[in-house]
């Protein structure tokens, strides 16, 4: 009797190592994910950011008294390239945007330009470094709400609390951002 | 709930994998066994050993090569950076979108809208459209297109269709050795045994067809299509882009496609033999799915 009492009491032991493990490799994994889908938001961020200059040299080739919209665009640009955090980042990045809308919807009254290949170049460029700047942001959230269904959900809750891990909050863009309509070049 | 359904897809296809695996292992062995009966059951062990090397090798070469024989058999071309930029830049952001690692593109002739994923696994994957599809689709349409094939590669429909190719590919060639050897021994008298065996043969490869039509219908159940089709949205958060390039699919008066091979059939996005007979759920179908989304 006390062997079959053993057994069992052995087998279940293991069984809850076995899950502490694998939960904590979960926790690691997911984590991880996060981690590597805000870097992406950086990187694509960061390519965002060195097509301007190229794109300001262009304009000002065959637009160069638009001096208004071509500051708006570099200094746009700077509080890129300097912010420090993501929010700081997203807020400059949307801020570039508008910027961007009024040079393209300016380039329309330029017809050498409008036509010069560089500039579709860049154009087309810009609007495809948009799309994916919204998809990095799109899986950092995906990736924040598998960890934390992972730290909410029964028994993942109780390894979260064992491993001291606690729900991420998400990337929110803020409500201005939210109303800005999807350029389509 | 999706993100549940695509884990439980996924592990469904890893373990219909190993099963197709096992038996197409399985199915050389017996067959080895049944031609040693035929010849002298002293053979017995050297005919396993050279059946199980002969089924190992197949599956191992079928298995680790079928990407690039998917993309031989309709004669695709690699990608070009410069020329099928959108195509590139398009299959880009849906890597971030989805975190796959990006897989390798390619393009084949054909006036066809059409688009197919192949490869063992999200690593060694691939993905191919048809130059119509590059011209007469827009962005967003494209976008839903190239995300459905993103699909399967998330959900392993890949490796699964990919065994199923190799299964389909031995049984062809097992009944033509059958057939053949038939073919042969007319000629001589041949003793009893081994006609006994032939008729052995031929009862079996009679219960190995069905079985492989299984496998194939298995392999193209709407399940995985309407899972890819979910999964292109979770993706693109746009399931407007690929409701629309299914319509045009549909709109095209569709001339079934000579040059694909059927095998590779369950791979696309639409079925290039309309008229064979169905291996996708019909296209209204999936619009109506989508459209709920």
């Amino acid at each position: 009797m006390i062997g079959i009492g053993l057994i069992i009491v052995i087998v279940l032991v293991a069984i809850l190592v076995i899950m502490a493990f694998s939960y904590y490799n979960r926790f690691v994994i997911l984590t991880n994910r996060i981690d590597n889908s805000l870097s992406q938001i950086n990187v694509q961020l960061k390519r965002r950011a060195d097509l301007i200059p190229n794109l300001i040299e262009t304009v000002k080739g065959f637009a160069k008294h638009e001096k208004e919209a071509i500051k708006a665009v570099t200094d746009a640009r700077k509080a890129l390239v300097s912010a420090r955090n993501l929010q700081g980042k997203v807020k400059a990045n949307s801020q570039l945007e508008s910027a961007l809308k009024t040079i393209f919807a300016i380039a329309e009254g330029y017809p050498d330009l409008k036509a010069n290949t560089n500039f579709l170049e860049l154009q087309r460029e810009l609007a495809a470094t948009e799309d994916k700047v919204a998809y990095s942001r799109q899986f950092y959230n995906d990736s924040i709400l598998s960890y934390n269904n992972m730290v909410e959900k029964f028994p993942g809750n109780i390894f979260a609390a064992m491993y001291g891990k606690k729900k991420k909050k998400f990337f929110e863009i803020a409500e201005a951002d939210k109303k800005l309509p999807k350029v389509s070049f | 709930m999706e993100r549940l359904d695509f884990r439980d897809q996924i592990s469904r296809n890893k373990r219909k994998s190993t099963i197709l695996m096992v038996s197409i292992l399985l199915i050389i062995v017996i067959l080895g066994y049944v031609i040693s009966l035929a010849f002298n059951p002293a053979y017995f062990s050297m005919i396993m050993i050279i059946a199980t090397i002969i089924s190992v090798l197949y599956v191992y070469i079928g298995f680790y090569n079928s990407e690039k024989m998917a993309i031989a058999s309709v004669g695709a071309k690699k990608a070009d950076r410069t020329r099928h930029k959108q195509f590139y830049s398009l299959v880009e952001g849906l890597t971030i979108a989805s975190g796959l690692p990006m897989p390798k593109l390619y393009v084949m002739k054909s006036d066809q809208i059409n688009a197919f994923a192949s490869g063992r696994d999200p690593k060694h994957a691939v993905v191919c459209v048809t130059e119509g599809a590059l011209k007469k689709l827009n962005k967003e349409e494209l976008e839903g297109v190239l995300a459905h094939e993103l699909g399967h590669i998330r959900n392993y429909d890949i490796r699964y269709i990919t065994l199923v190719t190799v299964l389909v590919g031995m049984i062809s060639i097992i009944s033509q050795i059958f057939l053949r050897s038939l073919w042969f021994g007319s000629g001589d008298r041949g003793n009893d045994r081994s006609q006994l065996v032939f008729i052995l043969l031929g009862i079996l490869l009679a219960i190995l067809a069905p079985i492989v039509v299984y496998f194939v219908q298995m392999s193209i159940s709407r399940k995985r299509e309407f899972a890819a089709d979910a999964s292109a949205v979770q993706f693109t958060r746009y399931p407007r882009g690929l409701i629309n390039a299914l319509k045009k699919i549909k709109q095209e008066n569709i001339r079934p496609e000579k040059k694909i091979s059927r095998a590779v059939a369950p791979l696309f996005i639409s079925d290039p033999f309309l008229r064979l007979g169905r291996t996708h759920p019909p296209i209204d179908k999936r619009i109506e799915a989508l459209e709920r989304m």
